[in-house]
């Protein structure tokens, strides 16, 4: 008989319904929309359309929030390697039917809106490791080919990410599966093989990167090595960035009130940069404030992934945390000028409708995943 | 084998990994927050004043230039304005179109026209790049029938200088031109910039200060893209102070009018003031050719032209004197007593010193003539021996009382000092002193002598006045926009001349003489009822010819230059002129009448015509 994944656990999840984890991104949300607006302003009619739209996408995210936590995370287990296919077949047709947008091509229009699977993949991919690091005996890898294996499925959807060209999404998705694979653990004859070929491989880097990168990624790599290299041209995103960051001092310069957003000097402000919107018009304190509601999202999610049922649930958990948590630190280090400037947007609160779903599906993952811990 | 797992609280098992993963986002966060502390509150100060920078910009608002107007205020040179067609390259679209349509309007070949926007492509995005400059009105209109639906071309207005009467006056008006590197440099700190259009000659030069008005600056907020978004502050830039020329235009233009010759000079003064009423230089050019700027073939025919055209002929033009210099010569002579009005001396035609043959004008002589007889007739043979007897510095030290050899002063600071022979001049330079026949020459006003034809107006001026140099002046008030003045010119007696007043008579008599007596070799500028009183000149441009042939035989270039000064004494109205023509013959002949018509002119007379023999 088949079991129904609306079961008993419909009336426990409205008990053990995770309001916080919910709240906060809800929260975080709302604020990404209120920067959104305050990015948008400037840009006239495209810009209000972008605020009309995040919040068509808020209210289709708590939709699908309220409907995926009352289903079992379970199902993923089954219907994981369709997802994964489905994804794989979307990849493929975006590179050679998606739209253009900015050089790369990242997205399928489906009339209605345009979807970026590679949003997605990532989202596929910490399901079909959590399947695949879940559904084995407990300890640490040992063996290469079990290495290799989960390093596969994710090497696949990085290939295509990375040809789109999308570096940014192409990075985080490798660093979550590599995270969800140091959860599992590595045994120490793995991991001094790892740092022998890391040592070995810096040379091995530096010519593949001299041939393999595209010339926009190296000219991004050597700005932000040194940004006055070329501060009209690629280093401009960087400097401009910082300027807005450094600007916003303690409490801001208010709402509406940056000059470097509200005057166009920050590039991408709305999506990629929206963090360094929110430095300049509202200082450390509100910095301190979203930083604070993101971390505590992942600790919470992580402490769900600690009391999951299985094993599959905590992977499940834990490669959805990675994926926030790899998204906010390479945004906002990017933000400020720690790393080269490779497109992630924040999660939640960066405007784009892939973004902000694939960030509400973790949600509900992290609470169908919570509300199930005792159930069958 | 589900069952089994999940029986297995996994709480526990990855409660160690739980704890290290949470510690990784709490370090990596920490590491963050770090960063962020130190570019928010430690830098916060020095990114603040880059997003300032990066927003604020400070636009130059070019002040209106003043305009110079005659004494009636009609005006001389104003500001018009002059189109410029820009793109602005960031905001092309449709660069083939733009080339069609505007090398077409413009007169550019197609190549041409893409090699200028390739060009301008390589300008900051949102600068507007000129294309073409004074584009003339025609053009504006066919331009602004395109351009509407053309993104990325704009069509600016900026003033220029136009002077509506063109040539005339063009050598006391000037010309602006573009602030060059020298000039910049001296004087960088009164805030010229490169491209600030600056008076290069004349007036416009010389009252640049005045003419120029004060800059203002608005302090503008920009976008990234460089657009214009507020104002701030702003200053507004104050027009410049108008020039006030004592020149009325309908007098000037009809003296410039009536010399008729290829090269030459007028200079009409008021004697009791030093104002100066007229003053030709010929032959000109029109200041419009300068405006905004010239042309190198316009530049190259001018500079390249034998006349000069350039050239203030009335400031800068140097001629000998000529017989108009035997009036200085003649009151040395009887200061210093070394004559008197009586004695005769012999014109036998000529006069014979150190085996050299001085001639007089007149072939066959005077005869004997006394002082009187010797201005009215310009003996030559009497003021040779005078100038013999005197010595070339006595005759200087009279030269130099009458301001000859010296800058009169006159605001135009190009003015060239001419030149009076001493003999420490000549020893200086030559090593030598003033030989015998050099002081028979300097005389009669030739040899090394020198004069500009404003010192010989101001000369004449003084006769006229009873003996004070004044100094010449040709702004009579600078008038700020709002119509106060600013400056009101007073006029100044440089110094008085005392000579002896039975002298001083005897001279005016003279040239009084030169006028009226059926003799007189000025007989041309008579007219009835006006107390005219003249010299005439006729200044060598070459050293003395052995035959004498008529003036159409000579190469213009070696005929005389004709000179001729006169003043009226008439009150309340006086005035006083120089003719110079320039290879004119002689100045009875050619610049008397010239001198004539315009003092007719003056006095709203008729002409009466070349008096019959």
């Amino acid at each position: 008989m088949p079991k129904t994944y609306l079961d008993s656990g419909v009336l426990n999840s409205v008990r053990k319904f995770e309001w916080v984890l919910c709240l906060d991104g809800i929260i975080l949300a709302v604020a990404g929309i209120v920067l959104i607006y305050s990015a948008a302003i400037p840009m006239g009619g495209v810009g209000r359309s972008f605020v009309i739209k995040q919040t068509a996408w808020l209210s289709l995210g708590i939709v699908l929030l309220i409907l995926f936590s009352f289903i079992d995370y379970r199902i993923l287990e089954r219907w994981g390697l369709w997802i994964y296919l489905f994804i794989l077949v979307a990849l493929i047709s975006v590179s050679i039917f998606g739209r253009v947008t900015a050089g790369s091509r990242r997205w399928i229009d489906l009339g209605l809106m345009r979807f970026q699977p590679s949003e997605f993949a990532k989202l596929t991919v910490v399901i079909v490791l959590a399947k695949s690091l879940g559904d084995r005996r407990r300890g640490p890898l040992t063996d290469w080919v079990e290495i290799f294996r989960n390093l596969g499925l994710v090497i696949v959807p990085v290939v295509f990410v990375a040809t789109q060209p999308d570096l940014g999404t192409a990075i985080v998705l490798f660093l979550v599966a590599i995270s969800m694979m140091m959860f599992v653990g590595l045994a120490k004859r793995i991991w001094t093989t790892i740092l022998g070929l890391t040592l070995v491989s810096f040379p091995l880097t530096y010519f593949g990167g001299k041939y393999l990168l595209l010339d926009y990624q190296k000219r991004r790599l050597m700005t932000f090595l040194n940004p006055d290299l070329d501060p009209l041209g690629a280093g401009y995103q960087i400097i401009q960035s910082q300027i807005a960051v450094g600007s916003g001092g303690l409490l801001g310069k208010g709402f509406l009130k940056g000059t470097q957003n509200q005057l166009m000097f920050l590039p991408a402000k709305h999506t990629d940069f929206i963090f360094a919107v929110l430095s300049e018009e509202w200082g450390f304190v509100g910095c301190m404030t979203i930083l604070a509601l993101l971390m505590a999202f992942m600790l919470r999610g992580l402490a769900i992934a600690g009391r999951a049922r299985d094993d599959f649930g905590t992977m499940l958990s834990v490669g959805c945390i990675s994926i926030i948590f790899w998204h906010v630190a390479i945004n906002v280090a990017m933000v400020m000028g720690v790393v080269p400037v490779v497109g992630v947007p924040l999660s939640f609160v960066s405007y784009g409708g892939s973004s902000l779903l694939s960030s509400f599906l973790v949600t509900a993952i992290l609470t169908s995943v919570s509300s199930r811990r005792f159930s069958r | 084998m589900a069952q089994l797992r999940s029986n297995l609280v996994p709480q526990d098992y990855y409660k160690s990994r739980v704890m290290i993963f949470s510690s990784i986002i709490w370090i990596v966060m920490a590491i963050l927050l770090i960063r962020l502390w130190s570019l928010q509150l430690i830098m916060g100060e020095s990114f603040d004043d880059m997003a300032i920078e990066n927003r604020i910009r400070l636009l130059r608002l070019p002040p209106p230039r003043g305009a110079i107007l005659d004494r009636n205020g009609k005006a001389l040179a104003e500001n018009r304005p002059s189109f410029t067609l820009s793109i602005v390259p960031g905001n092309i679209k449709g660069g083939r179109e733009i080339i069609e349509t505007y090398s077409d309007v413009l007169g550019f070949s197609p190549e041409k026209m893409r090699s200028v926007i390739e060009k301008s492509l390589l300008a900051p995005r949102f600068m507007s790049f000129p294309i073409k400059k004074n584009i003339s009105l025609e053009e504006v209109s066919l331009i602004k029938a395109h351009s509407h639906d053309l993104k990325g071309v704009s069509l600016d207005a900026r003033p220029y200088r136009h002077y509506p009467f063109c040539d005339l006056l063009c050598h006391i008006i000037g010309v602006t031109g573009e602030i060059s590197g020298p000039e910049l440099e001296k004087v960088g700190r009164v805030g010229y910039r490169p491209g600030d259009y600056v008076g290069k000659t004349g007036i416009e030069r010389e009252y640049e200060t005045y003419l120029r008005g004060e800059e203002g600056w608005e302090q503008i907020e920009i976008d990234a893209k460089g657009r214009h978004l507020a104002s701030l502050t702003r200053k507004p830039a104050k027009s410049g102070a108008d020039i006030v020329l004592t020149i009325d235009a309908s007098f000037q233009k009809f003296v410039e009018d009536t010399f008729t010759e290829r090269a030459g000079s007028v200079v009409v003064v008021d004697p009791d003031t030093g104002r100066v009423l007229a003053m030709v230089s010929k032959p000109g050019y029109d200041p419009n050719l300068f405006s905004p700027s010239i042309s190198e073939l316009n530049w190259k025919s001018l500079n390249s032209d034998p006349l000069h055209p350039l050239e203030n002929r009335s400031i800068r033009g140097l001629y000998p004197p000529a017989s108009t210099f035997k009036i200085v010569t003649a009151l040395a002579g009887l200061s210093e007593r070394v004559i008197t009005p009586e004695r005769n001396v012999f014109c036998s035609g000529e006069m014979e010193l150190g085996g050299q043959v001085y001639r007089c004008w007149k072939q066959h002589g005077h005869g004997p003539v006394n002082l009187h007889r010797a201005i009215v007739e310009s003996c030559d043979v009497y003021f040779y021996e005078l100038g013999l007897k005197l010595g070339a510095d006595r005759m200087a030290k009279y030269a130099s009382l009458f301001g000859l050899g010296k800058p009169t002063g006159l605001e135009l600071s190009q003015e060239l000092p001419g030149l009076i022979p001493t003999n420490f001049w000549k020893e200086r330079n030559y090593g030598t002193f003033v030989k015998d026949g050099e002081n028979v020459t300097i005389g009669i006003g030739q040899g090394y002598t020198l004069t500009t034809p404003i010192q010989l107006a101001m000369m004449t001026a003084a006769l006229d006045n009873g003996g004070n140099v004044m100094r010449p002046y040709l702004v009579e008030e600078i008038r700020s926009r709002d119509g106060s003045a600013i400056f009101r010119q007073t006029p100044v007696v440089r110094w008085k001349i005392k000579p002896d007043p039975n002298n001083w008579s005897l001279i005016r008599k003279a040239m009084r003489g030169v006028v009226e007596d059926k003799s007189g070799t000025g007989r041309k500028c008579r007219v009835p009822g006006l107390s005219v009183y003249a010299k005439t000149g006729t200044s060598q441009v070459i050293s003395a010819r052995e035959k004498i042939k008529s003036d159409d035989d000579i190469p213009y270039h070696e005929r005389t230059h004709a000179m001729f000064v006169a003043f009226v004494d008439d009150q309340p109205k006086k005035m006083a002129v120089v003719v110079v023509i320039e290879h004119g013959g002689g100045g009875g002949k050619t610049a008397a009448p010239l001198a004539r018509k315009i003092i007719c002119r003056y006095y709203g007379l008729p002409d009466p015509g070349d008096p019959r023999e």
